[in-house]
């Protein structure tokens, strides 16, 4: 049986919307309970990156929310979060579910590229399969040979295809070290905070013109898709291109972040909100 | 030549981005930015001294591997050091 760790963490009033649990806060402890995870039934993420010249990034995430987790449910949430290889150690999958004492979850899945470090202080890496030594301290339910696939690239491609576009706009941003990991590059659950800040942006510009864009700060947040294909690091300049969508009665915000330099998006988030004639039929 | 300096690697030239540096080619101006910045040093090279496979260069937009560092490059020409990803 693949090994589980349930604990409680108190809550502050940091991590919460007036809307319930902020995204970005639950990427952040689910990123925090894989490491708790790994240093417990495996290696710490120090001793990963110190000792075994291992280091994670995160290739791809999703968060799927139930009802909202309210700051007022209770003093703690409670964290459950498992660990497992995938694609023959490629990859590494970490599931967390935040629950709620009014009987809610949160459930966040990301998908992590081991890189194999050099010896410089930079950190530099690059992917490669995890050493032997890595995967012996994973038990055999663990390991799983199939890859995991985002399903982010097919979501986007069906709300360009299906959706009716309501909105688009653009939000610059520049990277600062608050933002960012050991290394100077981004912590990944920026993004999150980076495509929040688009969608708000785009609604509060354009929700005179389209009043149902206002539903995307009004309604809470029920589905995140997150892909990974570079970072960003300190001081690099980039935008948030955000579009709206109605896509299967829900409103969709697709954001593409992009470096100035161009080329193809470093990251791709796509929010997903219920529209309430939906929440009515469930 | 113009030498650009990324994120990741601004703390080891003391956050300057842009750095002018006289050298005939390419790979010599990495070896003058590193005696001029020492904290680079180790970052940008091994132990046998060869540019570490996990940088990548450009010149004036291109892309070059290790054996075309010897490419001449002048006054109006730019270098691009680029980390494309760490493992923090």
């Amino acid at each position: 049986m693949p090994r589980w760790d349930v604990y409680q963490m108190p809550v502050d009033t940091g991590y919460f919307t007036p809307l319930g649990l902020q995204p970005t806060a639950v990427c952040r402890l689910g990123f925090n309970a894989a490491g708790r995870w790994l240093s417990e039934h495996t290696l710490s993420h120090r001793r990963l990156v110190a000792d075994y010249q291992t280091g994670f990034v995160v290739w791809s995430a999703q968060l799927s929310l139930d009802e909202p987790i309210k700051f007022v449910d209770a003093d703690c949430l409670e964290m459950r979060v498992t660990g497992r290889i995938r694609g023959g150690g490629t990859q590494f999958e970490c599931e967390v579910e935040v629950d709620s004492a009014s009987g809610t979850t949160t459930r966040m899945q990301a998908c992590c590229v081991p890189l194999r470090l050099d010896d410089d202080p930079s950190l530099s890496g690059t992917p490669a399969r995890l050493r032997p030594e890595v995967m012996g301290t994973f038990l055999p339910d663990e390991i799983e040979i199939r890859p995991y696939r985002s399903p982010a690239p097919g979501l986007r491609a069906a709300v360009g295809r299906d959706g009716t576009v309501l909105a688009r706009g653009r939000t610059p941003f520049v990277i600062h070290r608050h933002q960012c990991e050991v290394a100077d590059q981004w912590y990944w659950p920026e993004a999150v905070s980076l495509a929040s800040g688009g969608r708000e942006e785009l609604v509060r510009v354009e929700s005179g013109r389209v009043p149902s864009l206002r539903l995307g700060l009004s309604m809470p947040l029920r589905r995140l898709d997150l892909l990974f294909n570079r970072p960003f690091f300190l001081f690099d300049e980039g935008a948030v291109l955000s579009s709206a969508h109605k896509w299967q009665g829900r409103l969709v915000f697709v954001h593409e972040l992009v470096g100035v330099e161009g080329g193809e998006p470093r990251a791709l988030a796509i929010e997903q909100f219920t529209l309430p004639s939906e929440r009515a039929c469930n | 030549m113009m030498v650009r300096v990324s994120g990741a690697l601004l703390r080891f030239t003391d956050y300057r981005r842009v750095i002018s540096v006289a050298a005939p080619t390419v790979g010599a101006a990495l070896i003058r930015l590193a005696d001029e910045y020492r904290p680079l040093k180790p970052v940008l090279f091994d132990r046998e001294g060869r540019v570490r496979a996990t940088h990548q260069i450009f010149l004036n937009g291109e892309q070059l591997n290790r054996e075309q560092l010897t490419r001449p490059a002048g006054d109006a020409d730019s270098v691009d050091l680029l980390l494309p990803v760490s493992g923090g």
